[in-house]
């Protein structure tokens, strides 16, 4: 496999070993396809450290599709993603670098579902504990000890020896949180984590990503509530037809959008 | 009666050999044929589905008597309880993979997710999230096959392992007391069966009471 030429929208060769300090993420190029189908074409989005930014656009627009990309959990067909100083490129939908830089980019990038995810076969605790143990070779105890100070912080220490079933959606997606944060990442990525939720309980959710994004977090996510979108991140990008077609502060993307899209998007969603 | 159960009894021995390491054989090896049927490759899919198919195909005394009698032929000759233990064993192989496979269709794609995201290695994401759920599905149906092949066990004794049906029917044609030693022998599987099915529906009990597949 031919590595030293990869066919980069902007033409830059080998990618650097260590990224600027200052880069939280940054997905460069990303280009997926599905069959024949482009779910993302050409792709770029560079998030600061601390940075929060939603991604807003119609259902199918490849607001996931970036965020899988972004942890590798697709293969992008092409482009190249930085997490830190971990730095993975895909080429003709081969990664270049070997599955250890994989693993150090999953490491580093938590990420919430809209579906939750837990483990059903695990209670809570063993939920938040087990991949800290695994991942981060921490002991039993110490792992089991973090994770009780985490569920205490969603707010579930009492649901700790409960097994996901008997726990309400909300209940599971903040243990789902409680699980990401678990390993200290550097970027989360939240795939619309309240669109299986009823509105007062996605309201909880909403609360805790704005702590964490007052903390210091650094975070992208997709979703479609406005009001998060608006409030509480530092940039809103607009994706339409697996394109970012625009990109700015929230209250100019929503108050005074550039692009015709947007415009029509917003008036669907706002009026909702 | 004591004296007809006194010399059936001993072939215990043979016919739990055969049943258990049969059934490890097929445990082990079911899961790498249930894998292989995972693979992106296409001609790796194709040759465990044969396999699996041909195998299911041919009845179970056919491939005993094709392991006992025709590999000889070339020289590869086996005991009779090595020969039945491993052809029940690979004939378990594709059962159980069958099984398996049901298991793990039932995992959701989430799971799969969630474990790559939270960056667990793929063995851990097989022994920790994978393994667990598929025996959850799976394990009623693991333990219903483990009684299959305990009476299938009972084929053996057509190569000459003297396990307890051989010894029954020897029994039976020294003495003449064909209802009697045929009904023992009957009772015996019984015996051995129904606890493998009682803790089966018992462990499915006690972990439905605590979590099921969503």
């Amino acid at each position: 496999m031919n590595s030293s030429s990869p066919a980069d929208a902007d033409g830059t060769s080998a990618p650097p070993l260590v990224a600027p300090a200052s880069v939280g993420v940054s997905a460069t190029g990303i280009c997926k396809e599905f069959g024949d189908h482009a779910a993302l074409t050409d792709v770029t989005l560079d998030v600061d450290v601390g940075e929060v930014v939603s991604v807003i656009g119609p259902s199918g627009a490849g607001k996931t599709t970036l965020l899988r990309c972004i942890n590798m959990l697709e293969i992008p067909t092409s482009g190249r993603v930085t997490v830190g100083d971990v730095v993975l490129e895909a080429v003709d939908g081969q990664l270049q670098q070997p599955r250890s830089v994989l693993a150090a980019l999953r490491r580093s990038a938590g990420m919430v579902f809209q579906s939750f995810n837990l483990f059903p076969h695990l209670t809570v605790l063993r939920n938040v504990a087990m991949p800290q143990e695994r991942v981060l070779g921490r002991s039993r105890e110490e792992a089991e000890a973090s994770s009780l100070a985490l569920l205490e912080r969603v707010g579930l220490r009492e649901k700790a020896h409960a097994y996901p079933e008997r726990c309400s959606g909300g209940q599971q997606q903040r243990v789902a949180i409680a699980r990401a944060l678990a390993l200290k990442p550097a970027v989360m990525l939240f795939d619309e984590p309240t669109s299986a939720l009823d509105p007062e309980v996605g309201a909880e959710i909403l609360a805790i990503m704005r702590e964490l994004a007052a903390d210091g977090m650094t975070m992208i996510v997709a979703t479609h509530e406005m009001s998060f979108a608006k409030e509480a991140s530092d940039r809103i990008v607009v994706m339409v037809d697996g394109r970012i077609i625009e990109a700015g502060a929230p209250a100019e993307v929503i108050h005074n959008p550039s692009h015709e899209r947007t415009r029509r998007f917003l008036r669907a969603v706002l009026n909702r | 009666m004591g004296d007809e159960l006194s010399h059936i009894l001993p072939g215990l021995r043979d016919t739990a050999i055969i049943t258990c390491g049969a059934y490890l054989i097929g445990a082990v090896l079911g899961a790498f044929v249930a894998a292989a049927r995972r693979v992106r490759r296409r001609p790796v899919r194709l040759l465990a589905w044969s396999l699996v198919e041909l195998v299911r195909a041919v009845p179970v005394l056919v491939w005993l008597f094709l392991v006992f009698y025709g590999l000889p032929q070339y020289g590869i000759s086996f005991s009779p309880v090595v020969a039945a233990t491993l052809t029940l064993g690979v004939i378990a192989s594709s059962y159980l993979s069958e099984i398996y496979r049901g298991g793990l269709a039932a995992i959701g794609r989430g799971q799969w997710d969630a474990s790559a995201a939270l960056g667990l290695s793929r063995r851990d994401t097989a022994l920790r999230v994978i393994v667990p759920q598929t025996l959850r599905v799976s394990g009623p149906a693991m333990a219903g096959y483990g009684i299959w092949l305990l009476k299938d066990s009972a084929l053996a004794s057509t190569i000459g392992v003297v396990e307890l049906t051989y010894r029954a029917s020897a029994e039976a044609q020294s003495t003449g007391k064909g209802m009697t030693v045929f009904a023992i022998v009957g009772v015996i599987y019984l015996l051995l069966g129904l606890p493998l099915a009682l803790a089966s529906r018992s462990v499915d009990r006690r972990m439905r009471s605590r979590w099921s597949m969503s």
